[in-house]
């Protein structure tokens, strides 16, 4: 079979290593991680951009290393190439393993950040993004000297707790291990930030099945096919995603 | 009735110890504490919540407005009380269940008060029971808010558990859209803390 991988490149090392393994031919583009930092309807048109060139080729399949990503997902549609999209909010079902299993630590662990070796080493935003994010737009990414220049002592400071400090709940960074770790480093770089935020930190063991069967071709009810001239929407429910003919 | 300028201007440009100082001197000169409410002081608020809906204004502008309002506010809520002057409404405000991102939620509840609602702010992580205690309490809108896709459902549920309790409820956040609202049976949704004021307006039947 005949693949194009569009995915987020927050993936980039657990895809690397199951492309290695992939008994398909499987052509890759990775998009920037900071599409989940501008408004969700700006994602989905970037997306919707690389969808519409690769559906210019003769593929098999499209295949997006997506969840709904915050309705980022919600609105693409299939040309007459089907798509398929694992049924998951976000990368964190897709590094679990399983949306049950990220539900179920959801639950369990509030106020977590997760870190990955892509979470770690491509957490930024290119210039060419900032200007559209929505920290810009809002004034959440100002630093507090910018905040003291613009509105004073006086509010910058209140300014800095109401609407920058967005770690004021948050209180554990879990650390998923994939194994596609090349040494300890990530982890101790996880476990370092977690100590300098006085936070709690976990160890998980992650779980690369979904990703596997993505590029696998093995697409079972944890995924959601999009026929060709049909879109993605969001379901709210425990399904997630569906397709419906576009209109 | 009569607009205070010194005073509006301080609360529009967020200038909260102004506002203090001016409030003060009002209230010192016996200037009737709901003129000093209405006709400066909220008036203030609705032209920064304007300002912001006409991309004029940015958050940050609100915050620092709704916190002059606020200090201006702690002065005259118990004069107000004494008076007999009444809030345009009763609301609570929470993040829903799983949910602890509140950034947006404190800003409409802000704005709400900035307004002249009663806001009883029930914070984040709101399961149904904490929604349903405050409308026992009186509250006649509750506003809900969630930033994550796998919290949001949760709006579905209070809505089911709450829609015949006599309240009004208004959902909002980044992954709310109106039709999310209309298909969970909600009785309004806003997209940012401006509309949220005039959706909660018009849940009650407050003229904007």
């Amino acid at each position: 079979m005949r693949f194009k991988l569009i995915s987020c490149e927050i993936f980039f090392r657990e895809m690397e290593f199951l492309l290695g393994q992939s008994l398909h031919e499987i052509d890759v583009e990775f998009l920037q991680k900071g599409l989940h930092d501008i408004p969700s309807d700006e994602m989905t048109r970037r997306i919707q951009t690389q969808v519409d060139a690769a559906s210019e080729q003769d593929y098999d399949a499209i295949l997006l290393g997506y969840g709904l990503c915050n309705n980022g997902l919600d609105g693409i549609v299939a040309r007459n190439v089907q798509l398929v999209l694992p049924r998951a909010h976000d990368c964190i079902s897709l590094f679990f393993g399983s949306r049950q299993r990220y539900k179920e630590y959801f639950d369990a662990n509030p106020g977590t950040f997760f870190k990955t070796t892509g979470w770690i080493e491509r957490d930024e935003i290119a210039d060419e993004l900032k200007q559209l994010s929505i920290p810009n737009q809002t004034g959440m990414d100002m630093t507090y000297e910018q905040l003291v220049d613009q509105y004073g002592e006086d509010n910058a400071e209140f300014l800095w707790e109401e609407l920058c400090n967005t770690e004021k709940n948050y209180s554990q960074i879990t650390f998923i291990e994939m194994g596609v770790e090349p040494d300890g480093s990530f982890e101790q770089t996880a476990r370092d930030e977690a100590a300098a935020k006085e936070w709690k930190f976990k160890k998980e063991i992650g779980n690369l099945t979904l990703l596997q069967r993505l590029l696998g071709g093995d697409w079972n009810d944890d995924f959601l096919i999009i026929p060709p001239h049909h879109k993605i929407i969001a379901r709210h429910d425990e399904l997630i995603v569906s397709s419906t003919a576009e209109d | 009735m009569a607009k205070n300028e010194a005073l509006y201007e301080a609360v529009l440009k967020g200038r909260r110890k102004d506002v203090s100082t001016i409030v003060h001197e009002s209230v010192d000169a016996e200037i009737n504490v709901a003129e000093i409410l209405m006709e400066s002081m909220i008036p203030a608020m609705a032209e920064i919540g304007d300002r912001f809906s006409r991309n004029e204004a940015y958050v940050p502008e609100m915050l620092i407005a709704a916190r002059a309002m606020q200090a201006g506010l702690d002065i005259l809520d118990p004069l107000l009380a004494e008076a007999g002057h009444k809030p345009i409404g009763k609301v609570a405000i929470g993040t829903v269940k799983g949910d602890l991102h509140d950034i947006g939620k404190n800003l409409v509840a802000m704005m709400l008060k900035g307004a002249g609602f009663d806001v009883v702010d029930l914070g984040v992580d709101c399961d149904i029971e904490k929604y349903r205690e405050a409308v026992e309490n009186g509250v006649q809108v509750i506003l809900l808010s969630a930033l994550l896709t796998t919290t949001m459902p949760y709006m579905k549920e209070v809505v089911e558990a709450l829609k015949n309790s006599g309240a009004k409820i208004l959902v909002g956040g980044a992954p709310v859209t109106q039709a999310y609202a209309d298909e969970i049976g909600a009785d309004g949704y806003s997209d940012d803390a401006n509309t949220a004021v005039k959706s909660a307006k018009d849940a009650l039947g407050i003229a904007a």
